[in-house]
């Protein structure tokens, strides 16, 4: 048994999972609360890589940045984060609130339309080129190692800060007032609103920390893996959605695992399956499939109760 | 039973004035509908300003590659119109194609059939799939068109496209043979991973080194990834350690020198690393120590100083061909043009005889039978520790 | 789909509301119009529909018959075979564009010379339709008892898997296929034969047009016939409550299958007309994109709708080809946007204000700019009728591009803050947002409608219309007994 080889699949499978597992908070969020699958989710995470690259040059650029390169890489998540928690509230109000007693499946013509839109806008204003976050020059390419287990810095970075947003995240949703606001308004939302919730800020707030984790696991991807482009959002779009449903739409910790294991089942299956890395995508959703027909509501939903 | 009736002339009243008016507001201003044979030999009269089309990936996933070549056409034509010897100027109707885009090849269809009756002769499209897809559409409409990215070996073998399509870019087949002899000759390696991004170019590049390698007794391992992707650390940590050489023959150079830094964080820097055409840039020969196949250019030729310093130092060769293909249309309507009209079949004969010197690409052009350079070739290029490609083989 | 219905807001009832819109329809002219609609026979609708479609052809340039007729068509046609699945029976099928692939790949494969057959229309198309009906079925029968999301996840499994198939189905190398290329891999299968229906070669855009004309015509008429059938209405009795179907004894699971096969097979049908007319069956052809796009289509004009396909099909095909000529471009914007004007702001007071001071606003801004910061006008408007207008009524800075995209950014903000303001306070700020609006157009957009502009517009269209009328363009409001 080649242990390098699984640790180095393992690591890696940890690291772009954590991007997948916060893009799929963002999912899930908002599938709890308004039972929207929100297209333009990924358009959010690529607007987030962008703001993180502007934010890096604001202060310098990655050769020489005008402050310690741990304090311009917090700047940068934090200013991602809430310029992505701002657009997720702006596309909140235009594009989905008008429509929230529609049928279902409106707002997601909508979403989609958001969608276009924002990667188009990208395209004009940031132009065609890919750009690059150089982490290279700005953080360093110093590995760690415990043993056979090899973790680049951007790894470890990652990984730590998206178990540290989870872990900020549960807390919040457990502990506080809005999180508490969150859960009864996923739960019944007229309920909700007749014991004096203020539906329209919770699922505003919701929305809000939705797109600024995706906002976060932009700039996450862009440190570790290099290149951001217009483009980037469809593919993350379309995996942090599979990981939703993998770990059961609508639940948070799901939302968490789901993540986590498509980018191992991903890794692993490049690894070790032959002709692993071209057919991928494949074997990620056939793991999804054998999830559905032994758990149909995901590792972690709760069971749909039809009520007659 | 009267308000009925009322209701249906209305009705087709409306339909009539819907159908007027579809029909006022589509109508081509530029011309009456054309059929064949007559846009063929139809003759334009070139005035002060001649069109000529473009169609390249102005938006999608490959807009970075759709960028370079609008670029690199566009400063073609600025020197071109700057030039007082030239009679006419010249200016591009662009086609977006959107190549990888959610409509596929139909988007490209659709440009292609954009472009209006006063276009001559066409450069694009980029992608081979797209090359296929548009023919029928630009060879009814009389088109020469010349791309300057769609190295699938079949275009010009086929048959289906002769005298209407020329490229100035050497085929997979030249590509894949030099690539080939370089890794079994010259580096003598017998340990390889190919490793494709699905899209038509590159799996038909691999295909051909493949099969040339296992030909010769090479190992070769293959496999492939998404363009999309970014993230290949998986994929490196499977390479095993005492393969000699990887080849991505791929087409976006930030994705080749992605995958090149993940080799490095894995610990796998010492495998040497080959490029095609694709990622001969210099986002990639940052890397230093890779290889790339190219076109013999050369950054000391006059046009890519010029371009370098236009556009801010970077070169970027993967839009020469499509400047290259400007010149060769451009060229080719300024000739058909010298008795003041031109038509398209005209136009097409041109680009046949078209004899350039010392293009940008580091080759002559002149095109064979089938619409390949004649004697296009590739050479195989190595960067150095600082990131520049020099010539090796 | 199936399972949530609109939710019903407290303290209104929902039946009164239901027939104040009622009576809200046919007011004013549109009501008139709908009035006329309505009541007219289903082939009086058609006829609305085909005359204007069968004079097209011989009124446009072949160009804009292939951009604006054919595709159209071939989209509305996807457009109805999936309106079948989600939109009679309420499936969410996510795969559907494989079934498309599956048409034009055994389209191609016996009528090209990939394999040297060379079938006449009339056997390949069967073929074709037979074939992507029974993958439909395969596909379908494991998943008739999934529902929602789970239904969606495994179809876009299929849907996935298909592409990866075609994609690298061209180096089958285990028993009994040896080295066999199926599909021609990456490259697609080249070279396929236009139709060959009964001697009649179809080789003209127009010719193909008329065909595929002839072809949707005949599907939207059996589709409309079904959806008046026993099995039509069950299909729909599936989409509104799939419980009370099955304890109504209906055959539930069978109804699902019938669905998916029968969507299966239009989607074959308009896959075979495809891979002809770009003779050639491409894979990354048959991806989710299309399958997008095609929803868009099938929701915008109203899922369980037949005339509302063509008419998404319209809005989402012919916007982009409509702005794809920058002058072309030009004048629709600023049409768009005096007809908007013209029509939202009430009463002619304001209307007059906001006109007035826009065009004044951009002389004096003009004035301004010549008089004291020259470089600010150096630059040269668009080409075309309106430009002599336009460069004397905007600013134009010869190097724009920065100002240019905060200008962007600042329209969408204020666009946004405009939808919250009432009464006299949005009359006023409708002027500026009205003025930066079109320098963001003069100086960034319209250069680029060839390109991100014709797309960003179909975005914002989507999201006007669909929050406009959710219910789509020709659908219709369900109604929940509270």
């Amino acid at each position: 048994m080649n242990w390098s080889l699984f640790w180095d699949l393992t690591v890696s499978g940890l690291t772009l999972g954590s991007v997948y597992a916060l893009v799929a908070l963002g999912y899930s969020m908002v599938y709890g609360i308004l039972k929207l699958l929100n297209f333009a989710h990924g358009d959010v995470y690529m607007i987030g890589a962008f703001m993180g690259w502007f934010a890096l040059h604001w202060l310098g650029g990655p050769i020489n940045p005008s402050a310690a390169a741990w304090l311009v890489v917090v700047l940068m998540f934090l200013f991602a984060m809430v310029a992505c928690g701002g657009l997720g509230v702006v596309i909140e109000r235009f594009a989905y609130r008008p429509l929230r007693n529609a049928p279902r499946i409106a707002p997601l013509i909508s979403a989609l339309g958001v969608s276009f839109f924002l990667q188009n806008s990208a395209l004009l204003l940031f132009g065609a080129s890919f750009r690059d976050y150089d982490t290279f020059h700005l953080i360093g390419a110093k590995t760690y190692n415990v043993g056979d287990v090899f973790l680049s810095v951007p790894q470890l970075l990652t990984i730590v800060s998206a178990i540290g947003l989870m872990i900020g995240l549960t807390l919040l949703v457990a502990r506080t007032k809005i999180g508490k606001a969150m859960r009864a308004t996923s739960f019944d939302r007229e309920a909700a609103s007749m014991m004096g919730i203020d539906v329209d800020r919770v699922i505003a707030s919701t929305f809000f920390i939705g797109s600024a984790l995706a906002g976060a696991a932009g700039v996450m991807f862009a440190l570790v893996f290099g290149q951001i482009y217009h483009f980037m959002g469809f593919l993350a779009g379309l995996k942090g959605f599979t990981a939703a449903v993998i770990g059961g739409i609508g639940s948070l910790p799901g939302a968490m695992l789901g993540g986590l294991l498509v980018g191992l089942a991903e890794s692993y299956a490049t690894g070790y399956l032959p002709q692993g890395s071209t057919f991928q995508n494949l074997y990620v959703f056939a793991l999804l499939i054998a999830i559905i027909i032994i758990r149909p509501q995901g590792l972690l939903g709760k069971p749909d109760v039809n009520k007659v | 039973m009267r308000r009925r009736a009322t209701a249906i002339a209305a009705l087709l009243g409306l339909a009539a004035l819907a159908s007027v008016a579809a029909a006022s507001a589509t109508v081509d201003r530029a011309a009456a509908p054309s059929a064949a044979a007559s846009a063929d030999s139809q003759l334009i009269s070139c005035g002060k300003t001649v069109t000529m089309g473009m169609l390249a990936p102005i938006t999608g996933p490959a807009a970075s590659l759709g960028k370079l070549q609008t670029d690199w056409a566009k400063f073609y034509l600025a020197a071109h119109n700057k030039n007082p010897k030239n009679k006419h100027k010249l200016r591009i109707q662009y086609g977006d194609t959107v190549l990888g885009g959610p409509g596929g090849t139909a988007e490209a269809v659709k440009a292609a059939q954009s472009l209006g009756s006063n276009v001559l002769s066409t450069i694009g499209p980029a992608g081979s799939n797209e090359v296929r897809a548009t023919t029928p559409t630009l060879k009814n409409a009389g088109f020469g068109f010349v791309s300057g990215s769609a190295t699938n070996t079949e275009l010009t073998t086929d048959g289906t496209r002769t005298n209407y399509f020329f490229r100035t870019v050497p085929p997979d087949s030249a590509q894949g043979t030099s690539v080939a002899n370089f890794i079994n000759k010259k580096l003598k390696f017998k340990r390889v991973y190919i490793i494709d991004d699905q899209e038509a170019y590159s799996t038909g590049l691999a295909d051909t080194v493949q099969q040339k390698l296992r030909a010769a007794g090479v190992t070769v391992t293959r496999d492939g990834v998404s363009q999309q992707q970014s993230d290949f650390s998986s994929l490196i940590a499977k390479i095993p350690r005492d393969t000699q050489l990887v080849y991505i023959p791929w087409q976006l150079p930030p994705k080749g020198k992605a995958f090149g830094d993940q080799m490095r964080a894995a610990g796998k820097g010492s495998v040497v690393l080959m490029g095609s055409d694709g990622l001969f840039d210099d986002a990639f020969a940052a890397l230093g120590g890779v290889y790339a196949s190219s076109f013999p250019t050369s950054g000391s030729h006059p046009v890519v100083k010029a371009f370098k310093k236009a556009h801010g130092g970077n070169p970027e060769f993967f839009g020469a061909p499509s400047y290259v293909a400007a010149q060769v249309v451009g060229g080719a309507i300024d000739r058909a043009c010298k008795d003041g009209k031109a038509s398209r079949a005209e136009v097409r004969a041109q680009i046949r005889k078209t004899n350039l010197k010392n293009t940008v690409l580091g080759l002559n052009v002149r095109f064979n039978a089938q619409g390949d350079i004649r004697g296009g070739q590739f050479g195989i290029w190595k960067a150095t520790a600082g990131g520049t490609f020099l010539p090796v083989g | 789909m199936a399972d949530d219905v609109t939710q019903p807001r407290i303290g209104v009832d929902e039946w009164v509301s239901s027939v104040e819109e009622k009576r809200e329809r046919y007011r004013g002219p549109i009501g008139w119009l709908r009035r006329g609609w309505d009541s007219s026979p289903p082939a009086a609708r058609l006829l609305v529909f085909v005359v204007p479609a069968v004079i097209f052809p011989f009124v446009t340039s072949e160009g804009n018959l292939f951009r604006y007729g054919l595709i159209t068509l071939l989209y509305a046609l996807l457009g109805l075979g999936l309106n079948v699945t989600v939109g009679f029976a309420g499936l969410l099928d996510l795969g559907y564009i494989a079934f498309f692939g599956i048409g034009a790949y055994t389209y191609g494969y016996v009528a090209s010379t990939h394999a040297n057959h060379h079938w006449p229309a009339e056997l390949a198309i069967p073929l074709a339709i037979a074939v992507a009906g029974l993958v439909g079925f395969i596909v379908g029968f494991p998943s008739r008892r999934l529902v929602g999301d789970y239904l969606a996840i495994v179809t876009l499994f299929f849907g996935q898997a298909f592409v990866v198939f075609v994609n690298n189905a061209d180096r089958i190398n285990f028993w009994p296929f040896n080295h066999t290329d199926l599909t021609g891999g990456a490259n697609g299968l080249d070279n396929i034969d236009p139709l060959n229906v009964f001697g009649w070669k179809v080789n003209t855009t127009k010719e193909y047009y008329l065909f595929t004309l002839g072809a949707f015509l005949l599907v939207m008429i059996l589709l409309y016939f079904v959806s008046g059938s026993r099995t039509g209405r069950a299909w729909k009795a599936l989409r509104e409550d799939p419980l009370a179907a099955e304890v109504m004894s209906m055959p539930v699971n069978k109804l699902k299958l019938m669905a998916f096969t029968f969507g299966a097979g239009i989607a074959g049908f308009a896959g075979a007309i495809y891979g002809s007319v770009q003779t050639g069956a491409f894979p990354g052809d048959y991806d989710i994109g299309l399958l997008i796009t095609i929803y868009a289509i099938v929701i915008l004009g109203g899922a369980g709708s037949l005339a509302g396909v063509i008419v998404g099909a319209l809005i989402v095909n012919g916007v982009p080809e409509l702005l794809r000529d920058s002058n072309q471009a030009e004048w629709v914007f600023y049409t768009v946007v005096a007809i908007l004007v013209i029509t939202k702001v009430r009463p002619w007071q304001k209307l007059v204000t906001v006109i007035g001071g826009t065009i004044a606003l951009g002389f004096a801004l003009h004035a301004i700019a010549d008089a004291w910061f020259p470089r600010w006008t150096a630059g040269e408007a668009n080409a075309g009728r309106l430009a002599h207008w336009v460069s004397h009524w905007m600013v134009l800075p010869s190097h724009p591009t920065q100002l240019a995209n905060w200008a962007y950014v600042l329209t969408i903000a204020l666009i946004l803050v405009l939808t919250l303001l009432h009464g006299w306070w949005r009359t006023i700020v409708m002027i500026p947002t009205i003025y930066v609006g079109a320098f963001a157009w003069e100086n960034l957009l319209v250069e680029n409608t060839v390109g991100a502009t014709r797309f960003l517009l179909l975005g914002a269209l989507l999201v006007v219309l669909m929050n406009a009328r959710p219910q789509g363009l020709f659908g219709s409001a369900r109604v929940e007994i509270v």
